[in-house]
């Protein structure tokens, strides 16, 4: 099912076009990535989705409502725009009656104070806001997005900015929302972190997608699109250069040696289609294999190399 | 929309100026009542000559004080009605769970519910005193007051600094009722349009002319709510 269908989406700052026609779908129950670098237009294509910014063309839907009555969807879209957002003078349990109140939720003292127990801030409850550490900030404001029980959450760099302990913490929370069936949408730097816990990745460049799917989709493409290919060899003895130019004159692939460290050989190769030949050469040569690895394209490097096209 | 009207209502009344413009317009009024209702023959007597009721005579003293520092006093407390939530970048967090338009009229009603709360008080400490209500003038008052709250938050909406709206608060506080009021009794070319504009013409006429101010003050709501649906935060 549809969580979300973009068409054609545009959005222009003066003469700037920061969305450049976007086009996007997120299905039920996944969690859906969005990268980009600073002014990529991830944060824009948010505050449109979430009535923060007015588009400039194009049209969306949220849970099948289209975007001119985008009112009736919200009490069923938790949406995290920024932690600066937040009513500092605020107690953080009146915080979220408040912003509970708004999304008609249940407003029963009680199941503010378990949801701030369910995004560890137990303890924090009786305390204004403005007294919080960072950390403590991102997640009362994960908090008041899961107020209501929402079909779709939106995140905007969750874990931005926080230490490795709170980071993981909340990665959990998405995966655990994730599991209860919730559609997460959000956006990140970490590419670590969203490929770990992103089903699916969306690379934002110069106001367009330029790369869209799964992590390792992502990367095969890469792969794929690669002149030559990365080889990792573990042999005893290590393999030196003068081995390798022995075993490929048979060879119908070019092998190119870069270099050795410890036990491990770095080689090039122009196709995969030699390898177990290769292999077979080194065994025969009376050097003992113990493993075969081709090196395979990093998230970031299919984010660089994005943003270099 | 009632959760927005809620907490500006009772946040109204957690500021001091608020507190004190409350005290001071409830001050002015008993002071006022009691002062007319010790001297009685001298109201009857000053109602026969002008032709004025003595419920006007009663009230005189609120009428003043919303006349003349209506808009100083409002813009005092609500001046950063709208752009506050911009300013502090919370309007973020309340459009993605509300409509903007009930941003806006929840704010203009928590705000008018105060001065409701404020003038009914004074309304009935005089009530208290001379044992009536003094309906028309009640209404009146609400009219002009409905009239200033949406002005207020119409400048709210245009100007998005904070600060400015204070600074400009206090100049139109202070300009609006001289001109306004000099605009009633004026024929000057270019004092015509403050005439119209402004809610001071609109006191001494027909039951129709009452509802005027009333007319522009949803105008000013309704432009306010068009240029903040347009708005990017």
């Amino acid at each position: 099912m549809e969580m979300m269908n973009v068409k054609q989406l545009t959005k222009k700052y003066g003469s700037t076009n920061v969305l450049k026609g976007i086009n996007l779908t997120i299905y039920q129950g996944e969690v859906f990535g969005f990268v980009g670098h600073n002014g990529a237009g991830k944060s824009t294509l948010i505050h449109i989705l979430t009535d923060i910014v007015n588009k400039s063309g194009g049209s969306f839907e949220i849970l099948g409502i289209p975007d001119q009555h985008m009112n009736q969807v919200k009490k069923r879209v938790g949406v995290m725009p920024d932690i600066s957002n937040l009513y500092e003078n605020m107690k953080g349990i009146d915080f979220l009656r408040y912003m509970g109140e708004l999304s008609l939720a249940n407003s029963s003292k009680e199941y503010y104070l378990s949801l701030m127990r369910d995004v560890g801030l137990e303890g924090a409850e009786w305390k204004k806001i403005k007294s919080y550490s960072f950390g403590m900030k991102k997640k009362i404001s994960i908090a008041q997005a899961l107020l209501g029980n929402p079909e779709l959450i939106i995140l905007d760099e969750p874990t931005s900015g926080l230490d490795p302990e709170s980071a993981i913490e909340i990665r959990n929370m998405i995966t655990e929302l994730q599991k209860s069936g919730k559609t997460i949408f959000l956006t990140s730097h970490n590419l670590d972190e969203i490929e770990k816990i992103c089903d699916r990745v969306g690379i934002l460049s110069e106001g367009v997608i330029k790369k869209l799917g799964t992590p390792r989709e992502l990367k095969i493409a890469a792969n794929e699109s690669k002149e030559a290919i990365g080889l990792i060899i573990r042999t005893k003895p290590v393999l030196t250069a003068d081995h390798i130019s022995q075993i490929s004159d048979d060879l119908d692939i070019n092998i190119s040696f870069l270099h050795t460290k410890k036990d491990y050989t770095f080689l090039k190769v122009t196709s995969e289609d030699g390898l177990p030949q290769l292999s077979k050469k080194i065994m025969e040569s009376g050097i003992l294999l113990y493993e075969v690895k081709m090196e395979e394209q990093s998230l970031e490097e299919v984010f660089m190399n994005t943003k270099e096209e | 929309m009632t959760q927005v009207l809620k907490r500006e209502f009772i946040d109204a009344f957690k500021s001091v100026r608020s507190i004190l413009i409350l005290l001071f317009i409830t001050y002015v009024s008993y002071q006022s009542a009691k002062f007319f209702d010790q001297n009685q023959d001298m109201i009857n007597q000053f109602a026969e000559e002008s032709g004025i009721g003595t419920g006007a005579l009663y009230t005189a003293a609120i009428a003043f004080v919303v006349l003349i520092f209506g808009f100083l006093f409002v813009f005092a407390i609500s001046h950063d009605l709208i752009n506050r939530e911009i300013e502090m970048k919370t309007i973020r967090l309340l459009v993605t769970k509300t409509s903007r338009i009930q941003i806006v009229l929840g704010k203009f009603l928590g705000v008018l519910l105060f001065w409701v709360v404020t003038i009914s008080i004074s309304f009935a400490i005089i009530s208290l005193i001379t044992g009536a209500w003094f309906l028309k003038d009640y209404v009146q008052t609400m009219i002009f007051l409905f009239y200033i709250i949406s002005f207020v938050l119409f400048i709210s909406t245009i100007i998005s600094k904070t600060k400015l709206t204070m600074f400009i608060g206090i100049f139109l506080g202070i300009v609006l009722p001289i001109i306004g009021l000099i605009a009633v009794y004026s024929d000057k070319w270019y004092f015509i349009p403050f005439k119209y504009l402004l809610p001071y013409n609109y006191l001494e006429g027909s039951i129709v002319m009452t509802f005027i101010p009333l007319v522009i003050g949803v105008c000013f709501i309704s432009i306010s709510i068009m240029l903040l649906n347009r708005k990017d935060f």
